[in-house]
């Protein structure tokens, strides 16, 4: 094998590499939702101290730099409480804090734009604040914040990128290592880009997809 | 019966009730009238619970409204019908009217919507139970509000100008629906500037004024010379409301 030739071995690598990029996506957007959520429902019923506390850390995540938090995981916290962290670990709790804090967001402003007069409808009728979350909310809500919410992973499935500098060996990480060997860096950072494009547009239309479904069958479609 | 003690309410510096008494027996019509601002729309907000009071009782068939224990249960036996709707979006007009019966009277399912559609017909909306509200017009989606009080089957119907945000076609249409309610003998507390209709339907009207009760009469004396428009301020309201 010489060095600086591609060899088919390398679109194992890719895929690999592609693979690890859209594990850790899935994984950090499925704990990001569910916590960004749980935030929400924590501000929805006004819990002291928790409602802000949370608000708080969503504030920091949201106003400083992903690649800072992702140095502050993976080198800060670990020297300074003695800790061992894998860059995985890193990678995995610092882009689901992140995700997190901007799901935060969504989900205020979504429970935030259904209107206070249904909600008090449903409550001189007798429905618990938890029934009117789950069966007046939440429904509106999900519809309301799947386009915020597919734009937000589509940016953080570009965001993941970045733990390939502590070392995760995910889609950006190959490219940079294909492209020390065989010194080709516009072939190599132009494949790498068309997977994260193709991967980025597949979110985009599942997105989509999902938005029409929850509109469907409420018919506020801008009548 | 509904009973409302010298109940006072402030939003701050404003006073906007100030010692309000209310008696409603079952099976009376209590029409209230007053102008805009006298605070009508609180006082119903009071009775089902949407506000809290600065002082003085409200009691549902003796639940006190300020008791969160028995609120619950004084909430079972209003309904409110809105002045705008306030239905939920995302359910079609028979799920709006079957959510609560399903969820908190836990009704079967199959039941719900066996009365729903028959309140539906009821109003001449039996075709459009499956209708979204933003697919109906405001006069539709004012009965459907009305089904959705009646399906809770309420001992008091609260109703805050349901008419008002309707044009006079659609107002006919839901007036309609109340006399008949009223002639049926549903026991109600009517808010309105319909004041004909009013008059035609109740037993008793109060006039709310700065958040006082002026006047509580039958409905025969309100409107008589020695009665109540011997008030000079209902006197003056009932003119103007009667050149508008
Ligand atoms: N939530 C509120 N906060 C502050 N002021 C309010 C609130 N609700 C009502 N008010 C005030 O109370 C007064 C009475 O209002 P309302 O009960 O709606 O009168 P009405 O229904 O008779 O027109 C008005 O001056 C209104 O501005
Ligand atoms: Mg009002």
């Amino acid at each position: 094998m010489r060095f600086a030739e591609f060899t088919p071995f390398d679109l194992v690598l890719l895929a690999q590499g592609l693979g690890v990029t859209i594990g850790l996506f899935l994984v950090t957007s499925l704990i990001g939702l569910l916590v960004g959520v749980l935030w929400g429902v924590v501000r929805f019923y006004r819990v002291p101290i928790l409602m802000q506390l949370v608000t708080f850390v969503s504030e920091i995540l949201k106003n400083s730099p992903v690649l800072v938090q992702l140095f502050l995981v993976f080198f800060g916290f670990p020297a300074f409480f003695h800790l061992n962290v894998t860059p995985v670990q890193a990678a995995i709790v610092t882009l689901s804090a992140n995700t997190a804090a901007f799901v935060y967001v969504i989900a205020v402003s979504s429970i935030e734009s259904i209107g206070r007069d249904q909600i008090e409808a449903a409550r001189v009728f007798g429905l618990s604040r938890w029934q009117v979350l789950r069966l007046v909310i939440a429904p509106q809500a999900a519809a309301f914040s799947i386009g915020p919410l597919t734009a937000l992973l589509v940016n953080q499935l570009q965001v993941t990128s970045l733990i390939s500098v502590i070392g995760v060996m995910d889609l950006a990480k190959i490219g940079a290592t294909l492209n020390l060997r065989t010194l080709k860096p516009f072939v190599v950072w132009t494949a790498v880009g068309i997977l994260y494009y193709l991967t980025a547009k597949l979110v985009a239309t599942l997105g989509a997809r999902l938005e029409r479904r929850l509109r469907a069958h409420s018919a506020f479609r801008c009548l | 019966m509904l009973k409302v003690e010298n109940v006072k309410k402030a939003f701050g510096p404003a006073t906007v009730l100030d010692g309000v008494d209310l008696t409603v027996n079952p099976g009376e019509v209590v029409s209230i009238l007053g102008s805009s601002g006298s605070g009508k729309s609180t006082l119903i907000r009071c009775i089902n619970g949407l506000e809290k009071l600065d002082a003085g009782r409200i009691t549902v068939d003796d639940f006190d409204v300020s008791r969160p224990k028995e609120l619950a249960e004084a909430r079972k036996r209003s309904g409110t019908v809105f002045q705008l709707f306030n239905l939920y979006p995302h359910l079609t007009a028979l799920h709006n009217i079957t959510l609560a019966p399903i969820e908190v009277l836990k009704r079967s399912r199959a039941e719900a919507e066996a009365e729903g559609r028959a309140l539906l017909a009821s109003v001449g909306m039996g075709d459009r139970a499956d209708a979204y509200p933003a697919q109906l017009s405001g006069g539709q989606r004012q009965r459907v509000g009305i089904c959705r009080a009646l399906a809770m089957k309420p001992r008091y119907l609260l109703l805050d100008e349901v008419t008002s945000a309707l044009d006079p076609e659609m107002t006919a249409e839901v007036l309609a629906i109340l006399a008949r309610l009223a002639a049926s003998g549903t026991t109600m507390v009517f808010v309105t500037h319909e004041i004909e209709f009013a008059r035609q339907i109740s037993h008793r009207i109060v006039f709310l004024e700065k958040g006082v009760l002026l006047v509580d009469l039958p409905t025969k004396q309100f409107f008589s010379a020695d009665g109540g428009l011997a008030q000079p301020r209902v006197a003056q309201f009932l003119s103007k409301m009667r050149k508008d």
